[in-house]
């Protein structure tokens, strides 16, 4: 039964009972009626007797109000039911209807009532009055704010042109300003850290393979997969609600798991196969698996022979990475390499390696992420049952507004599918993206961290503005001492953000924004399986003076000419006329639940024998004449990352199923269930350390970069090569009280990454720390 | 009057801490106020290991120490679970040493643990950490029905698990939890037969026989006490000892604890 189905019948008693907690169905039938049958008082819930606390629980304080809206805690973006009493929003919990969440949230989504009445919110917009980086500001009223952010923009678009401005952004907004704004203004130089910082090496080959992205919500057809693989994937650290209530589901029906990780992870914990790799050698285990698929005849032939090509190649290339070979390279027996691949071989096509979500790794991230698909291929998982499915946008209009100054090129997880153009798009003056896009890398996204130079050297053209939205700069980009000297170099900078995070104290202006809880948002058009269309709308007044994303993108945009592209007369007419495109509007969208679901075309029949693959050839590209032609490897091949010095680990870092990338450390709630991250390290190797479990310790990198203390974990979890945290704690940033100084920062520690020459990816893990007691 | 029971599924549970989360917040609960713990557990040396979460809270106790021990009844049973009315709670913290599972804290002065979400089911709701767990590890509803489940889950779990089982049809008088295990309880450090401590079964001799006046009952209030104040005062020792004011304070214990 798919729990979907479950909550739709619960949608009714909910309702009858006017507390409007969401519930889920028990078992069908039986319990769920006999059950609710007992509990569901029918009198009123004031009437209800049995209340013990002096208190009465906030449920009982008044009546619920209850609106729709789309968590904003992490980019999974489920949806949801937020229940309001006098104001005051007490408690969020899936909504039944919306496809991810199905009524269910993880726990940084329960965290967002505590997120939204963080008391160290910034509250007034503020323009700096001390030295950048002194975190000096005096408050102003918006007007006097964005008259001086509007000045300043104009003044660099005067002196250096459109292209000199970069948009950073990033959270549910951040279409506001990386593309609408960006585009309608002109700069190609607008980047999301959802790319380069993450997807990019995974979707960019996926489009060279499979001629489209993977797309934000990873589509496996979990409901009947029977063998999955999971790389470096830490479903339920990595707490995507949809993944885990899939994982959970598929693994108790009896799906084979095999996890592949250096890590003894949680889900490693609960899989048939763990393969603890030497960190950096998962392409020459992919090599291998390809080699026993097809020295075994253990492929999909059929598949094969009707949706790739170059399959003759492929088996040439892998002939010689036997189990054997990648056995020495990764430190796995060669058994184990055989047998799981045998296992995946067994349950073809109801079997996949999950293409994951954080890729960048070392720098050869896109060709892995290769590897990986040309394993599925050969399981022939693409666009089958219990494989891969198909994502498809959702169909919604845009609103009306003149065509763009400049094609948009930021990417992102929320981002459509983008065409790939010869050409790249010039701005105003004639310049194209400064990233070193076609020249350092291939392709893909505008790779944030490489604009990072150019605002300093000036080279190959002067960035000479900033607008931050929404991103936690010093605590994503790699190397945050050099951003420091970029946000000293540049003229302007003005961050949007909700809370004074590390990079606020840099920026020229402030602008505060209003939550996710706090405003109206763009529809958010889901592509998916079934692809979907949500509704956001404000369930409170903004707090403070803070505004929404929308409104400040609008303010700013009139303000340097470009109201052309924002006139609409409010959010909802806005909304409302996008939604005419689907018969609906926001009356309409509540009345069905805050979701308008379209159908999708999941698998390879529904597609009437065309074909769903958008290369050139409509085939699957096991060897890619694309990469060949751009001076790269047509087919996967291992190379070799460095290896750590003498007494260094290497560094690996992950997610708490807490916490947000560095977004969530100081929420209340969420701070009070994991304040801090702990360097796990292996119990044998901490011994010769002598350091014990529970210690705190300095970490230093092979660059001499150190961290403030932080609490030994040592464990047998891990291998004795590599270390391993959470990433976004050792935040640097006084007006966060609860997180600043806590625990130690990955990012301070990655003062080197290596550029994928293919999709501009930054891979991270090529930092070595060794563990130091002195100065705790 | 129905007996109620939640269901804990360790084979699904990933340690996600949503239904902490859910708690805190639909509870309302303050800061360090929490009434669930996952606690992670690891066997074996690298790279040979099993593990999993102890997920670690009440476990409604059929015959629960914790209301045997109670001297204020703030601690009561109700549709099969163990409640706990705070607004009454004396702070004696007597329950805290005698739960056999380690689960009552005492926050803010006052005994803290699940009190069964009873109101907000009341109410027309589920409770909180139940309605969220994206493992769907976690189910609620008539005792029968859940014990039912929980073996329909334990038998397909084990094709994956040969040892998995269910705990709590037996334990302590019959958890209000029935526990879906992957293998031994022991692995997680769940003890297979709970005990209760003796001091709270000579408590159910003394408080249960329920003629016992209001002099008896302030006489137990106040030995509870006493017993409490030398557990704080083993605590300050120790504080002190931590940060070198004294010295061999926890020796002297050791001592005590062999004897
Ligand atoms: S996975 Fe969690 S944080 Fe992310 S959108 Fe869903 S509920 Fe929110
Ligand atoms: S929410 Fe569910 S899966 Fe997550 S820790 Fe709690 S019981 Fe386990
Ligand atoms: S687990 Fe402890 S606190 Fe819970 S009912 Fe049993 S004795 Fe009481
Ligand atoms: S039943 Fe209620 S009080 Fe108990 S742990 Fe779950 S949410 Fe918390």
């Amino acid at each position: 039964m798919r729990r979907s189905e479950s909550f739709e019948k619960e949608v009714g008693i909910v309702a009858r009972v006017k507390l409007d907690i969401t519930r889920r169905a028990f078992l069908k039938g039986g319990l769920a009626t006999g059950g609710l049958a007992v509990m569901a008082p029918t009198a009123s819930i004031g009437a209800v007797n049995g209340m013990l606390n002096a208190q009465d629980p906030w449920y009982r304080e008044g009546a619920i109000e209850t609106t729709y809206n789309v968590c904003d805690v992490c980019p999974w973006h489920c949806g949801i039911v937020v229940q309001t009493v006098n104001g005051v929003v007490r408690k969020i919990d899936g909504n039944p209807k919306d496809p991810k969440s199905r009524g269910m949230l993880c726990a940084r989504g329960q965290g967002g009532v505590s997120f939204m009445y963080d008391p160290d919110r910034l509250q007034s917009p503020m323009i700096r009055t001390g030295e950048r980086g002194s975190g000096q500001f005096r408050e102003v009223t918006w007007e006097e704010a964005l008259d001086y952010t509007a000045a300043a923009l104009l003044d660099i678009k005067d002196k250096y042109g459109e292209e000199s401005l970069a948009v950073f952004a990033h959270t549910s907004g951040d279409h506001w300003f990386a593309d609408h704004f960006a585009q309608a203004w002109g700069t190609p130089n607008a980047a999301k850290p959802s790319s380069s910082l993450c997807l990019s090496p995974r979707d960019e080959a996926a489009t060279l393979t499979y001629g489209s992205a993977v797309g934000g919500h990873e589509p496996v057809d979990w409901d009947g997969i029977q063998a999955m693989t999971l790389i470096g994937s830490h479903i339920g650290e990595d707490a995507r609600n949809t993944v885990m209530q899939d994982f959970a589901n598929a693994h108790a029906r009896g799906a084979k798991v095999i996890v592949v990780d250096p890590r003894f992870s949680s889900v490693a914990a609960k899989a048939d196969y763990w393969l603890p790799i030497k960190p950096g050698t998962d392409t020459a285990l992919m090599l291998a698996w390809m080699n026993v698929l097809i020295a075994e005849d253990l492929y999909d032939k059929a598949y094969v022979a009707e949706w790739a090509e170059g399959f003759d190649d492929l088996a040439a290339h892998v002939a010689e990475f036997t189990p054997d070979w990648a056995a020495g390279i990764t430190d796995l027996p060669a058994a184990q390499i055989r047998e799981t691949a045998q296992v995946m071989g067994a349950n073809l096509p109801r079997a996949a390696v999950i293409p994951g979500r954080h890729t960048v790794w070392y720098g050869n991230d896109s060709q892995r992420m290769r590897a990986t698909y040309l394993v599925n291929t050969l399981l022939g998982a693409y666009g089958r049952e219990g494989g891969m499915y198909f994502n498809k946008s959702a169909y919604l209009e845009t609103y009306p507004h003149p065509p763009y100054t400049v094609a948009g090129s930021s990417g992102g997880c929320s981002a459509e599918p983008g065409e790939e153009t010869a050409e790249l798009p010039l701005g105003p003056t004639g310049k194209a993206r400064a990233d070193g896009v076609r020249e350092s890398f291939m392709r893909g996204p505008t790779a944030m961290q490489e604009l990072i130079d150019p605002m300093i050297s000036g080279d190959p053209y002067p960035i000479k503005g900033l607008i931050a939205y929404g991103v936690n700069m010093l605590n994503s980009i790699p190397n945050p001492q050099k951003t420091i000297e970029a946000l000293k170099a540049l003229e302007f900078v003005v961050a949007i953000d909700v809370l004074p995070q590390e990079h606020i104290a840099w920026a020229d202006v402030v602008l505060p924004e209003a939550t996710y809880l706090e405003r109206y948002e763009d529809l958010l058009t889901v592509s998916h399986r079934t692809p979907y269309i949500a509704l956001r709308e404000p369930a409170v007044d903004p707090l403070y003076d803070t505004k929404p994303g929308w409104w400040i993108s609008r303010e700013l945009g009139t303000r340097v000419g470009l109201d052309a592209f924002y006139k609409w007369e409010n959010i909802e007419e806005y909304i409302d006329k996008r939604l005419i495109s689907v018969g609906s509007n926001i009356e309409g969208l509540r009345e069905e639940g805050g979701i308008i679901t379209q159908n999708g075309k999941p698998y390879l029949e529904d597609f009437d024998g065309s074909s769903p693959f958008g290369t050139g050839s409509g085939k699957i590209q096991l060897y890619s004449q694309d990469l060949a032609e751009a001076g790269h490897e047509a087919m996967p091949v291992y190379e070799p990352v460095d290896e750590p010095p003498t007494g260094f680990f290497r560094l690996l870092y992950g997610r708490s199923p807490v916490h947000t990338f560095a977004k969530t450390q100081n929420t209340p709630v969420l701070h009070d269930i994991d304040p801090e991250n702990e360097i796990w390290v292996n119990a044998d190797a901490a011994e010769q350390l002598g350091v014990a479990d529970g210690d705190y310790v300095m970490l230093e990198n092979q660059d001499g970069a150190r961290s403030g203390p932080v609490k030994v974990k040592a464990t047998e979890r891990i291998r004795r090569d590599a270390v391993y945290m959470v990433h976004g704690f050792g935040q640097n940033a006084p007006g966060l009280t609860n997180a600043n100084g806590k625990g130690a920062s990955d990012t301070k520690l990655q003062t080197r990454y290596k550029l994928d020459p293919i999709s501009g990816g930054a891979g991270m893990r090529v930092n070595f720390v060794r563990l130091d007691k002195e100065g705790v | 009057m129905s007996q109620y029971a939640f269901l804990l599924d360790l084979g699904r549970c990933i340690g996600c801490q949503a239904c902490v989360a859910s708690c805190k917040v639909g509870n309302e609960l303050g800061i360090g106020q929490q009434y669930i713990e996952l606690i992670e557990k690891t066997h074996g040396e690298f790279p040979n290991l099993t593990g999993g979460w102890d997920n670690h809270r009440c476990y409604h106790c059929g015959d629960a120490a914790c209301i045997a021990v109670c001297p204020t009844g703030s601690l009561f049973k109700e549709d099969g679970l163990t409640r706990l009315d705070r607004s009454t709670c004396s702070g004696c913290s007597y329950c805290t040493e005698a739960c056999p599972y380690d689960i009552p804290v005492m926050w803010e002065g006052k005994s803290s643990k699940c009190d069964g979400c009873a109101d907000t089911v009341k109410a027309g709701g589920s409770p909180w950490c139940v309605g969220t767990c994206p493992s769907m590890a976690l189910e609620y509803g008539p005792r029968e029905e859940i014990r039912a489940e929980a073996h329909r889950r334990a038998d397909a779990l084990r094709n994956r698990y040969p040892n998995a089982q269910v705990y709590g049809e037996t334990q302590a008088g019959g958890l209000g939890m029935l526990v879906v295990m992957p293998d031994d309880p022991e692995l997680l450090d769940i003890p297979i037969d709970p005990k209760t401590p003796f001091m709270a079964q000579a408590w159910q001799k003394i408080v249960q026989p329920a003629s016992v006046g209001i002099t008896i009952g302030a006489a137990v209030v106040a030995g509870a006490a006493a017993v409490v104040a030398r557990r704080r005062h083993e605590e300050e020792l120790d504080e002190l000892e931590a940060a070198g004011v004294i010295s061999g304070h926890g020796d002297e214990k050791e001592q005590e604890e062999d004897e």
